[in-house]
Protein backbone atom coordinates (compact mmCIF):
# COMPACT_ATOMS: atom_id res chain seq x y z
CA UNK A 1 0.00 0.00 0.00
CA UNK A 2 2.71 2.55 1.20
CA UNK A 3 5.81 3.55 -0.43
CA UNK A 4 8.99 5.32 0.79
CA UNK A 5 11.06 5.99 -2.34
CA UNK A 6 10.46 7.32 -5.83
CA UNK A 7 11.19 10.90 -7.68
CA UNK A 8 8.95 14.21 -5.79
CA UNK A 9 6.21 13.96 -8.39
CA UNK A 10 5.20 10.72 -7.47
CA UNK A 11 5.44 10.76 -3.81
CA UNK A 12 2.94 13.70 -4.04
CA UNK A 13 -0.72 12.25 -4.37
CA UNK A 14 -2.70 12.74 -8.23
CA UNK A 15 -4.11 16.52 -8.47
CA UNK A 16 -8.00 14.54 -8.40
CA UNK A 17 -7.23 12.83 -4.72
CA UNK A 18 -7.21 15.79 -2.56
CA UNK A 19 -9.14 18.05 -4.93
CA UNK A 20 -11.68 15.50 -4.87
CA UNK A 21 -12.35 15.71 -0.93
CA UNK A 22 -11.49 19.57 -0.99
CA UNK A 23 -15.02 19.67 -3.37
CA UNK A 24 -17.40 17.60 -1.45
CA UNK A 25 -15.94 19.11 1.65
CA UNK A 26 -16.95 22.39 -0.05
CA UNK A 27 -20.96 20.74 -1.71
CA UNK A 28 -21.51 20.09 2.25
CA UNK A 29 -20.56 23.67 3.33
CA UNK A 30 -23.22 24.99 0.98
CA UNK A 31 -25.66 22.69 2.19
CA UNK A 32 -24.68 23.96 5.73
CA UNK A 33 -25.70 27.19 4.80
CA UNK A 34 -28.96 26.23 2.79
CA UNK A 35 -29.64 24.21 6.03
CA UNK A 36 -28.88 27.28 8.10
CA UNK A 37 -31.02 29.39 5.90
CA UNK A 38 -34.16 26.49 6.51
CA UNK A 39 -34.28 25.89 10.06
CA UNK A 40 -33.14 29.57 11.42
CA UNK A 41 -31.10 29.57 15.49
CA UNK A 42 -32.83 26.00 15.70
CA UNK A 43 -29.54 24.70 13.49
CA UNK A 44 -26.86 25.74 16.20
CA UNK A 45 -29.41 24.56 19.31
CA UNK A 46 -27.46 21.58 20.30
CA UNK A 47 -30.50 20.34 21.85
CA UNK A 48 -32.72 20.33 19.13
CA UNK A 49 -32.44 17.78 16.08
CA UNK A 50 -31.24 20.19 13.43
CA UNK A 51 -28.81 21.56 15.53
CA UNK A 52 -27.32 18.17 16.06
CA UNK A 53 -27.46 17.77 11.53
CA UNK A 54 -26.27 21.22 11.24
CA UNK A 55 -22.92 20.15 13.61
CA UNK A 56 -22.77 16.79 11.60
CA UNK A 57 -22.58 18.48 8.53
CA UNK A 58 -20.43 20.55 9.76
CA UNK A 59 -18.01 17.63 11.14
CA UNK A 60 -18.93 14.70 8.72
CA UNK A 61 -19.51 16.49 5.79
CA UNK A 62 -16.79 19.76 5.49
CA UNK A 63 -14.14 18.62 8.17
CA UNK A 64 -13.42 14.93 7.55
CA UNK A 65 -13.25 15.34 3.67
CA UNK A 66 -10.77 18.07 4.05
CA UNK A 67 -8.68 16.47 6.51
CA UNK A 68 -8.58 13.86 4.46
CA UNK A 69 -7.69 15.68 1.97
CA UNK A 70 -4.88 17.81 3.21
CA UNK A 71 -3.16 14.20 5.15
CA UNK A 72 -3.15 13.09 1.60
CA UNK A 73 -1.06 15.91 0.84
CA UNK A 74 0.82 16.16 3.64
CA UNK A 75 2.09 12.65 4.86
CA UNK A 76 4.31 12.15 2.03
CA UNK A 77 6.36 15.44 3.33
CA UNK A 78 5.80 14.87 7.06
CA UNK A 79 6.34 11.37 7.36
CA UNK A 80 7.66 9.86 4.67
CA UNK A 81 4.32 8.16 3.58
CA UNK A 82 3.18 7.43 0.54
CA UNK A 83 -0.29 6.13 -0.41
CA UNK A 84 0.20 3.36 -3.00
CA UNK A 85 -3.00 3.18 -5.79
CA UNK A 86 -4.03 6.55 -4.04
CA UNK A 87 -7.28 7.04 -6.86
CA UNK A 88 -8.31 3.60 -5.59
CA UNK A 89 -8.06 4.54 -1.89
CA UNK A 90 -10.12 7.82 -2.01
CA UNK A 91 -12.71 6.35 -3.83
CA UNK A 92 -12.95 3.82 -1.59
CA UNK A 93 -12.84 6.13 1.73
CA UNK A 94 -14.99 9.27 -0.42
CA UNK A 95 -17.82 7.14 -1.41
CA UNK A 96 -18.80 5.86 2.09
CA UNK A 97 -18.59 8.56 3.67
CA UNK A 98 -20.37 10.85 1.38
CA UNK A 99 -23.01 8.20 1.01
CA UNK A 100 -22.36 7.30 5.09
CA UNK A 101 -22.61 11.06 5.52
CA UNK A 102 -26.27 11.81 4.00
CA UNK A 103 -27.85 8.50 5.52
CA UNK A 104 -26.56 9.67 8.59
CA UNK A 105 -28.53 13.16 8.80
CA UNK A 106 -31.44 12.04 7.29
CA UNK A 107 -30.96 9.21 10.58
CA UNK A 108 -30.68 11.88 12.83
CA UNK A 109 -34.09 14.08 11.57
CA UNK A 110 -36.43 11.00 11.53
CA UNK A 111 -34.55 9.01 14.10
CA UNK A 112 -34.97 5.75 11.98
CA UNK A 113 -32.78 2.63 13.37
CA UNK A 114 -32.64 1.05 10.23
CA UNK A 115 -30.69 4.50 8.82
CA UNK A 116 -28.51 4.58 11.72
CA UNK A 117 -27.59 1.01 11.22
CA UNK A 118 -26.39 1.82 7.53
CA UNK A 119 -24.92 5.47 8.31
CA UNK A 120 -22.55 3.47 10.91
CA UNK A 121 -21.46 0.80 8.55
CA UNK A 122 -20.61 2.87 5.58
CA UNK A 123 -19.37 5.94 7.34
CA UNK A 124 -17.23 3.06 9.48
CA UNK A 125 -16.38 1.54 5.93
CA UNK A 126 -14.55 4.61 4.54
CA UNK A 127 -13.01 5.79 7.89
CA UNK A 128 -11.51 2.59 9.39
CA UNK A 129 -9.50 1.05 6.77
CA UNK A 130 -7.86 4.38 5.41
CA UNK A 131 -6.90 5.51 8.97
CA UNK A 132 -5.12 1.89 9.91
CA UNK A 133 -3.44 1.81 7.40
CA UNK A 134 -2.22 5.64 8.08
CA UNK A 135 -1.51 4.94 11.29
CA UNK A 136 0.20 1.03 10.76
CA UNK A 137 2.82 3.32 8.24
CA UNK A 138 2.96 6.15 10.52
CA UNK A 139 4.06 4.04 13.24
CA UNK A 140 7.14 2.59 10.91
CA UNK A 141 8.96 6.08 10.69
CA UNK A 142 11.91 6.50 12.96
CA UNK A 143 11.42 10.01 12.86
CA UNK A 144 8.83 11.75 14.08
CA UNK A 145 8.17 15.93 14.14
CA UNK A 146 5.50 16.86 16.79
CA UNK A 147 3.17 17.45 13.18
CA UNK A 148 3.16 13.67 12.23
CA UNK A 149 3.10 12.35 15.98
CA UNK A 150 0.06 15.11 16.29
CA UNK A 151 -1.32 14.13 12.90
CA UNK A 152 -1.23 10.09 13.68
CA UNK A 153 -2.14 10.91 17.24
CA UNK A 154 -5.85 12.68 15.29
CA UNK A 155 -6.13 10.07 13.39
CA UNK A 156 -6.15 7.51 16.31
CA UNK A 157 -8.86 9.72 18.20
CA UNK A 158 -10.98 9.91 15.19
CA UNK A 159 -11.34 5.91 15.49
CA UNK A 160 -11.79 6.17 18.92
CA UNK A 161 -14.63 8.85 18.33
CA UNK A 162 -16.17 6.65 15.77
CA UNK A 163 -16.11 3.72 18.70
CA UNK A 164 -18.17 6.15 20.79
CA UNK A 165 -20.31 7.33 18.02
CA UNK A 166 -21.06 3.46 17.37
CA UNK A 167 -21.48 3.33 21.44
CA UNK A 168 -24.01 6.33 21.06
CA UNK A 169 -26.01 4.70 18.45
CA UNK A 170 -26.03 1.44 19.60
CA UNK A 171 -27.64 3.36 23.65
CA UNK A 172 -29.93 5.14 21.25
CA UNK A 173 -31.09 2.08 20.12
CA UNK A 174 -31.99 0.41 23.08
CA UNK A 175 -28.93 -2.27 22.92
CA UNK A 176 -27.76 -1.08 26.23
CA UNK A 177 -25.86 2.04 27.74
CA UNK A 178 -28.67 4.08 27.97
CA UNK A 179 -27.76 5.39 31.41
CA UNK A 180 -24.89 6.85 30.47
CA UNK A 181 -26.39 8.63 27.21
CA UNK A 182 -25.52 12.26 28.34
CA UNK A 183 -22.32 11.51 29.54
CA UNK A 184 -21.60 9.50 26.66
CA UNK A 185 -23.02 12.33 23.99
CA UNK A 186 -20.97 14.95 26.33
CA UNK A 187 -17.49 13.05 25.68
CA UNK A 188 -18.30 12.58 22.36
CA UNK A 189 -18.82 16.37 21.66
CA UNK A 190 -15.32 16.72 23.28
CA UNK A 191 -13.87 14.44 21.78
CA UNK A 192 -14.68 15.51 18.29
CA UNK A 193 -14.37 19.12 19.16
CA UNK A 194 -10.53 19.14 21.03
CA UNK A 195 -9.42 15.51 20.43
CA UNK A 196 -9.82 15.16 16.81
CA UNK A 197 -10.36 18.97 15.35
CA UNK A 198 -8.31 21.22 17.45
CA UNK A 199 -5.57 18.65 17.45
CA UNK A 200 -5.21 18.45 14.06
CA UNK A 201 -5.41 21.54 13.27
CA UNK A 202 -2.41 22.24 16.42
CA UNK A 203 -0.68 19.51 14.77
CA UNK A 204 -0.32 20.83 11.31
CA UNK A 205 0.24 24.37 12.50
CA UNK A 206 3.30 23.34 14.68
CA UNK A 207 4.89 23.36 10.97
CA UNK A 208 2.55 25.50 8.78
CA UNK A 209 3.21 28.81 10.82
CA UNK A 210 7.13 28.04 10.90
CA UNK A 211 7.60 27.56 7.74
CA UNK A 212 5.14 28.96 5.25
CA UNK A 213 4.99 32.55 7.11
CA UNK A 214 9.09 32.51 7.98
CA UNK A 215 7.70 32.87 12.20
CA UNK A 216 9.49 31.82 15.42
CA UNK A 217 9.49 27.97 16.12
CA UNK A 218 6.62 27.03 19.22
CA UNK A 219 8.38 26.19 22.34
CA UNK A 220 9.73 22.38 22.60
CA UNK A 221 7.52 22.09 25.78
CA UNK A 222 4.47 23.07 23.75
CA UNK A 223 4.63 21.49 20.46
CA UNK A 224 5.61 17.94 22.56
CA UNK A 225 3.49 17.82 25.01
CA UNK A 226 -0.03 19.65 23.99
CA UNK A 227 -0.86 17.19 21.42
CA UNK A 228 0.07 13.79 23.52
CA UNK A 229 -1.81 15.72 26.39
CA UNK A 230 -5.56 16.50 24.62
CA UNK A 231 -5.42 12.61 23.88
CA UNK A 232 -4.92 12.10 27.01
CA UNK A 233 -7.27 14.49 28.75
CA UNK A 234 -9.52 13.81 25.79
CA UNK A 235 -9.71 9.63 26.96
CA UNK A 236 -9.70 10.55 30.60
CA UNK A 237 -12.88 12.29 29.93
CA UNK A 238 -14.02 9.88 28.12
CA UNK A 239 -13.41 7.50 31.28
CA UNK A 240 -14.94 10.50 33.54
CA UNK A 241 -17.90 10.25 31.56
CA UNK A 242 -18.69 6.41 32.32
CA UNK A 243 -17.46 6.17 36.07
CA UNK A 244 -17.06 10.02 37.40
CA UNK A 245 -18.72 12.26 35.81
CA UNK A 246 -17.96 15.41 38.61
CA UNK A 247 -14.72 15.03 36.96
CA UNK A 248 -15.61 16.31 33.10
CA UNK A 249 -15.93 19.51 33.27
CA UNK A 250 -12.02 20.06 34.98
CA UNK A 251 -11.15 17.50 32.31
CA UNK A 252 -12.21 19.97 29.51
CA UNK A 253 -11.78 23.00 31.45
CA UNK A 254 -7.77 22.08 31.41
CA UNK A 255 -8.24 21.22 27.66
CA UNK A 256 -9.70 24.43 27.10
CA UNK A 257 -6.93 26.00 28.65
CA UNK A 258 -3.99 24.81 26.62
CA UNK A 259 -5.97 25.57 23.86
CA UNK A 260 -6.07 29.24 24.69
CA UNK A 261 -2.71 29.25 25.31
CA UNK A 262 -1.81 27.73 22.14
CA UNK A 263 -4.08 30.20 20.16
CA UNK A 264 -2.22 33.09 21.37
CA UNK A 265 1.20 31.54 21.04
CA UNK A 266 0.20 31.13 17.52
CA UNK A 267 -1.11 34.87 17.42
CA UNK A 268 2.10 36.26 18.52
CA UNK A 269 3.86 33.74 16.16
CA UNK A 270 1.93 35.46 12.95
CA UNK A 271 2.10 38.59 14.31
CA UNK A 272 5.58 38.47 14.50
CA UNK A 273 6.04 36.56 11.23
CA UNK A 274 8.93 37.52 9.03
CA UNK A 275 7.55 37.18 5.98
CA UNK A 276 5.41 40.36 5.68
CA UNK A 277 4.47 40.66 1.86
CA UNK A 278 0.64 40.64 1.99
CA UNK A 279 -0.87 37.19 2.13
CA UNK A 280 -4.88 36.79 2.48
CA UNK A 281 -4.48 33.25 4.30
CA UNK A 282 -2.29 34.87 7.18
CA UNK A 283 -5.82 36.86 7.93
CA UNK A 284 -7.55 33.68 7.94
CA UNK A 285 -5.14 31.97 10.40
CA UNK A 286 -5.74 35.27 12.53
CA UNK A 287 -9.02 35.08 12.32
CA UNK A 288 -8.95 31.44 13.02
CA UNK A 289 -6.78 31.96 16.56
CA UNK A 290 -8.85 34.91 17.43
CA UNK A 291 -11.94 33.02 17.03
CA UNK A 292 -10.54 29.94 19.25
CA UNK A 293 -9.17 32.51 21.86
CA UNK A 294 -12.64 34.01 22.42
CA UNK A 295 -14.31 30.59 22.11
CA UNK A 296 -11.82 29.05 24.94
CA UNK A 297 -12.52 32.17 27.37
CA UNK A 298 -16.05 31.69 27.01
CA UNK A 299 -16.23 27.91 27.84
CA UNK A 300 -13.91 28.44 30.64
CA UNK A 301 -16.04 31.22 31.79
CA UNK A 302 -18.67 28.69 31.68
CA UNK A 303 -17.90 26.22 33.85
CA UNK A 304 -17.50 29.50 36.79
CA UNK A 305 -20.33 31.16 36.04
CA UNK A 306 -24.29 29.79 34.37
CA UNK A 307 -23.91 30.92 30.68
CA UNK A 308 -26.64 32.26 29.22
CA UNK A 309 -28.07 30.64 26.48
CA UNK A 310 -26.72 33.90 24.09
CA UNK A 311 -23.03 32.75 25.05
CA UNK A 312 -23.40 29.07 23.96
CA UNK A 313 -24.59 29.87 20.38
CA UNK A 314 -22.05 32.60 20.37
CA UNK A 315 -19.20 29.89 21.20
CA UNK A 316 -20.07 27.63 18.63
CA UNK A 317 -20.37 30.26 15.95
CA UNK A 318 -16.42 30.98 17.41
CA UNK A 319 -15.57 27.44 16.99
CA UNK A 320 -16.92 27.29 13.52
CA UNK A 321 -14.74 30.50 13.07
CA UNK A 322 -11.73 28.86 14.62
CA UNK A 323 -12.52 25.67 12.05
CA UNK A 324 -13.13 27.26 8.68
CA UNK A 325 -10.76 29.71 9.10
CA UNK A 326 -7.76 27.37 8.48
CA UNK A 327 -9.43 25.45 6.70
CA UNK A 328 -9.91 28.41 4.30
CA UNK A 329 -6.07 29.32 4.55
CA UNK A 330 -4.75 25.54 3.93
CA UNK A 331 -7.11 25.45 0.52
CA UNK A 332 -5.72 28.66 -0.63
CA UNK A 333 -2.21 27.05 0.09
CA UNK A 334 -2.71 23.65 -1.22
CA UNK A 335 -4.86 24.00 -3.94
CA UNK A 336 -2.86 26.22 -6.65
CA UNK A 337 0.26 25.35 -5.15
CA UNK A 338 -0.70 21.34 -6.62
CA UNK A 339 -1.96 22.54 -9.81
CA UNK A 340 1.30 24.89 -10.42
CA UNK A 341 3.33 22.27 -9.28
CA UNK A 342 1.73 18.92 -10.71
CA UNK A 343 1.80 20.63 -14.37
CA UNK A 344 5.54 22.08 -14.37
CA UNK A 345 6.86 18.85 -13.47
CA UNK A 346 4.84 16.77 -16.00
CA UNK A 347 6.61 19.62 -18.12
CA UNK A 348 4.18 22.05 -18.95
CA UNK A 349 6.25 25.11 -19.85
CA UNK A 350 2.47 26.95 -19.66
CA UNK A 351 1.45 25.91 -16.67
CA UNK A 352 -0.40 28.99 -14.76
CA UNK A 353 1.49 30.07 -11.59
CA UNK A 354 -0.35 29.83 -8.45
CA UNK A 355 -1.63 33.57 -8.59
CA UNK A 356 -3.01 33.06 -11.81
CA UNK A 357 -4.48 29.67 -10.25
CA UNK A 358 -6.26 31.56 -7.52
CA UNK A 359 -5.80 35.37 -7.70
CA UNK A 360 -4.56 36.68 -4.34
CA UNK A 361 -7.97 39.01 -4.89
CA UNK A 362 -10.10 36.03 -5.22
CA UNK A 363 -9.30 35.24 -1.72
CA UNK A 364 -9.07 38.67 0.12
CA UNK A 365 -13.00 38.69 -1.07
CA UNK A 366 -13.48 35.28 0.45
CA UNK A 367 -12.09 36.94 3.63
CA UNK A 368 -14.21 39.57 3.52
CA UNK A 369 -17.70 37.31 2.95
CA UNK A 370 -16.44 35.20 6.01
CA UNK A 371 -15.79 38.16 8.24
CA UNK A 372 -19.61 38.97 7.20
CA UNK A 373 -20.65 35.70 7.94
CA UNK A 374 -19.00 35.95 11.73
CA UNK A 375 -20.41 39.18 11.82
CA UNK A 376 -23.89 38.21 10.44
CA UNK A 377 -24.35 35.11 13.03
CA UNK A 378 -23.53 37.02 16.18
CA UNK A 379 -25.91 39.44 15.21
CA UNK A 380 -28.54 36.93 14.73
CA UNK A 381 -28.33 35.61 17.91
CA UNK A 382 -29.92 39.31 19.05
CA UNK A 383 -31.73 39.64 15.61
CA UNK A 384 -33.17 36.09 14.99
CA UNK A 385 -34.65 37.37 11.56
CA UNK A 386 -30.89 37.44 10.40
CA UNK A 387 -30.62 34.09 10.53
CA UNK A 388 -31.82 33.85 6.89
CA UNK A 389 -29.02 36.48 5.68
CA UNK A 390 -26.25 34.72 7.63
CA UNK A 391 -27.35 31.28 5.64
CA UNK A 392 -27.42 32.87 2.73
CA UNK A 393 -23.25 34.48 3.25
CA UNK A 394 -22.11 31.04 5.01
CA UNK A 395 -23.50 29.18 1.56
CA UNK A 396 -21.83 31.98 -0.89
CA UNK A 397 -18.36 31.59 1.41
CA UNK A 398 -18.15 28.05 0.51
CA UNK A 399 -19.65 28.54 -3.28
CA UNK A 400 -16.99 30.98 -3.36
CA UNK A 401 -14.81 28.07 -2.21
CA UNK A 402 -16.25 25.59 -4.41
CA UNK A 403 -15.62 27.69 -7.32
CA UNK A 404 -11.59 28.14 -6.15
CA UNK A 405 -11.66 24.51 -6.25
CA UNK A 406 -13.20 23.81 -8.70
CA UNK A 407 -11.48 26.46 -11.11
CA UNK A 408 -8.06 24.91 -10.20
CA UNK A 409 -9.24 21.94 -11.00
CA UNK A 410 -10.46 23.33 -14.81
CA UNK A 411 -7.15 24.61 -15.42
CA UNK A 412 -5.59 22.17 -15.04
CA UNK A 413 -7.48 19.71 -17.01
CA UNK A 414 -7.92 22.62 -19.86
CA UNK A 415 -3.61 22.74 -19.58
CA UNK A 416 -3.29 19.08 -19.68
CA UNK A 417 -5.67 18.73 -22.87
CA UNK A 418 -4.66 21.72 -24.61
CA UNK A 419 -1.09 22.88 -24.03
CA UNK A 420 2.49 21.37 -25.29
CA UNK A 421 4.68 19.09 -23.26
CA UNK A 422 8.25 19.45 -22.75
CA UNK A 423 9.54 15.72 -22.23
CA UNK A 424 11.23 16.00 -19.07
CA UNK A 425 12.63 12.93 -19.33
CA UNK A 426 15.21 13.48 -22.57
CA UNK A 427 17.31 15.72 -20.96
CA UNK A 428 17.28 13.01 -17.65
CA UNK A 429 21.25 11.58 -18.49
CA UNK B 1 27.58 19.00 16.59
CA UNK B 2 24.72 17.39 14.90
CA UNK B 3 24.49 17.29 10.88
CA UNK B 4 20.85 18.34 11.18
CA UNK B 5 21.68 21.61 13.96
CA UNK B 6 23.83 22.83 11.14
CA UNK B 7 22.24 22.47 8.22
CA UNK B 8 18.55 23.15 9.68
CA UNK B 9 20.03 26.50 10.51
CA UNK B 10 21.27 27.23 6.77
CA UNK B 11 17.58 26.54 5.72
CA UNK B 12 16.14 29.56 8.21
CA UNK B 13 19.12 31.93 7.35
CA UNK B 14 17.95 31.35 3.93
CA UNK B 15 14.55 31.51 4.84
CA UNK B 16 15.05 34.92 6.35
CA UNK B 17 17.08 36.55 2.89
CA UNK B 18 13.78 34.96 1.17
CA UNK B 19 11.33 37.01 3.59
CA UNK B 20 13.09 39.98 2.86
CA UNK B 21 13.38 39.82 -0.67
CA UNK B 22 9.89 39.56 -1.17
CA UNK B 23 8.59 42.27 1.17
CA UNK B 24 11.12 44.60 -0.28
CA UNK B 25 9.77 43.60 -4.15
CA UNK B 26 5.84 44.01 -2.88
CA UNK B 27 7.19 47.02 -1.26
CA UNK B 28 8.64 47.83 -5.23
CA UNK B 29 11.98 49.03 -3.41
CA UNK B 30 13.44 47.03 -7.11
CA UNK B 31 17.32 47.75 -6.01
CA UNK B 32 17.47 46.38 -2.48
CA UNK B 33 14.83 43.37 -3.54
CA UNK B 34 17.47 42.46 -6.12
CA UNK B 35 20.37 42.33 -3.62
CA UNK B 36 18.55 40.60 -1.03
CA UNK B 37 17.44 38.06 -3.81
CA UNK B 38 20.92 37.69 -5.03
CA UNK B 39 22.13 36.72 -1.47
CA UNK B 40 18.97 34.13 -1.13
CA UNK B 41 20.16 32.45 -4.35
CA UNK B 42 23.83 32.43 -3.58
CA UNK B 43 23.31 31.18 0.01
CA UNK B 44 21.02 28.33 -1.43
CA UNK B 45 22.69 27.39 -4.18
CA UNK B 46 26.15 26.87 -1.48
CA UNK B 47 23.68 24.68 0.63
CA UNK B 48 22.75 22.84 -1.99
CA UNK B 49 26.00 22.59 -2.91
CA UNK B 50 27.10 21.68 0.34
CA UNK B 51 24.63 18.64 0.55
CA UNK B 52 25.34 17.27 -3.08
CA UNK B 53 28.87 17.46 -2.94
CA UNK B 54 29.79 16.16 0.65
CA UNK B 55 26.57 14.86 2.06
CA UNK B 56 24.71 13.13 0.00
CA UNK B 57 27.77 10.91 -1.55
CA UNK B 58 28.61 10.21 2.56
CA UNK B 59 24.81 9.22 3.14
CA UNK B 60 24.55 6.77 -0.30
CA UNK B 61 27.88 5.43 0.91
CA UNK B 62 26.76 4.64 4.07
CA UNK B 63 23.27 3.29 2.82
CA UNK B 64 24.80 1.39 -0.32
CA UNK B 65 22.20 3.15 -2.04
CA UNK B 66 22.33 5.89 -4.87
CA UNK B 67 18.56 5.86 -5.90
CA UNK B 68 16.81 6.53 -2.67
CA UNK B 69 16.04 9.93 -0.86
CA UNK B 70 19.11 11.47 -2.23
CA UNK B 71 18.00 11.07 -5.77
CA UNK B 72 14.82 12.82 -4.75
CA UNK B 73 16.49 15.49 -2.63
CA UNK B 74 18.32 16.55 -6.03
CA UNK B 75 15.68 16.39 -8.17
CA UNK B 76 14.06 19.24 -5.99
CA UNK B 77 17.59 20.91 -6.01
CA UNK B 78 16.49 21.49 -9.66
CA UNK B 79 13.04 22.26 -9.70
CA UNK B 80 14.30 25.25 -7.41
CA UNK B 81 17.10 25.95 -9.27
CA UNK B 82 14.96 26.28 -12.36
CA UNK B 83 12.68 28.61 -10.34
CA UNK B 84 15.49 30.78 -9.34
CA UNK B 85 15.98 31.68 -12.88
CA UNK B 86 12.02 32.75 -13.44
CA UNK B 87 12.15 35.16 -10.49
CA UNK B 88 15.56 36.84 -11.41
CA UNK B 89 13.81 37.30 -14.74
CA UNK B 90 10.57 39.01 -12.85
CA UNK B 91 12.95 41.37 -10.68
CA UNK B 92 14.45 42.52 -13.40
CA UNK B 93 11.52 43.77 -15.73
CA UNK B 94 10.56 44.67 -12.05
CA UNK B 95 7.33 42.39 -12.68
CA UNK B 96 5.83 42.52 -8.79
CA UNK B 97 2.93 40.00 -9.50
CA UNK B 98 4.89 37.80 -11.31
CA UNK B 99 7.71 37.98 -8.89
CA UNK B 100 4.71 37.53 -6.01
CA UNK B 101 3.25 34.70 -7.75
CA UNK B 102 6.67 32.94 -8.18
CA UNK B 103 7.95 33.43 -4.61
CA UNK B 104 4.81 31.82 -2.92
CA UNK B 105 5.78 28.77 -5.36
CA UNK B 106 9.20 28.97 -4.22
CA UNK B 107 8.10 29.30 -1.22
CA UNK B 108 5.85 25.81 -0.46
CA UNK B 109 8.14 23.89 -2.65
CA UNK B 110 11.80 25.24 -0.98
CA UNK B 111 9.52 24.06 2.57
CA UNK B 112 8.31 20.84 1.14
CA UNK B 113 12.09 20.33 0.18
CA UNK B 114 13.45 21.28 3.63
CA UNK B 115 10.75 19.41 5.92
CA UNK B 116 11.87 16.19 3.68
CA UNK B 117 15.67 16.52 4.54
CA UNK B 118 14.96 18.20 8.42
CA UNK B 119 12.72 14.64 9.15
CA UNK B 120 13.96 12.11 7.13
CA UNK B 121 17.73 12.40 5.68
CA UNK B 122 19.34 14.94 8.33
CA UNK B 123 17.93 12.62 11.21
CA UNK B 124 19.28 9.30 9.30
CA UNK B 125 22.34 11.08 9.09
CA UNK B 126 22.69 12.11 12.36
CA UNK B 127 21.61 8.32 13.57
CA UNK B 128 24.27 6.42 11.45
CA UNK B 129 27.28 8.46 11.60
CA UNK B 130 29.90 8.42 14.06
CA UNK B 131 30.49 11.60 15.41
CA UNK B 132 33.71 12.15 14.43
CA UNK B 133 32.34 11.46 10.67
CA UNK B 134 30.14 13.96 11.56
CA UNK B 135 32.27 16.82 12.41
CA UNK B 136 34.30 15.78 9.19
CA UNK B 137 32.11 16.20 6.96
CA UNK B 138 30.29 19.41 8.90
CA UNK B 139 33.94 21.13 8.47
CA UNK B 140 34.27 20.19 4.81
CA UNK B 141 30.86 21.71 3.89
CA UNK B 142 32.11 24.89 5.95
CA UNK B 143 34.42 24.82 4.07
CA UNK B 144 33.18 24.82 0.32
CA UNK B 145 32.99 28.13 -1.13
CA UNK B 146 29.98 29.19 -3.66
Amino acid sequence: MFQNSGLSLEQAPPISVVFRFFLAGSLFGIFGGVWLMMNGGSALDSSDSAGVVMTHILTLGVMLPFMFGALEQMLPVLGGVVIREPVKTAIRTQYPMLVGTIVLLCALRTSSPEAYLVAAILLSLAIVPISLKILSSLLAVKSHSSSSRGMGLALFNLLLLLFIALRLLAARNGLGGGEYYPELKSAHIAFGLYGWIALLIVSVSFQVIEMFYVAKAYPPALSHYLPPSLVILAIANLIGALHYPPLMPWLEGAMQLALLIYAIYTLERLYRRKRRAPDTTVRFWMLSMLSLSLSMLISIASKIFTPAPELEILNYILYFSFASGVLFAMTYKIVPFLTWFHLSSEGYLDAPMMHEVISPAYGKYHLWIELATILLAILSIFVPALWTLTGASMALSFIWLTIAVGGAWRKYLYTHRHSKRFDMGSFRL
Amino acid sequence: MQISNYLIHEHRECDNFFAKAEELASRKSWEEAEKTFLEFANKTLLHFKKEEEELFPLFEELTGSSDGPTQVMKYEHDQVRGLFGKMAEALQKRDMQSYLSLSESMMILLQQHNMKEEQMLYAMCDRMMPMEKKSEVIERMEALKE
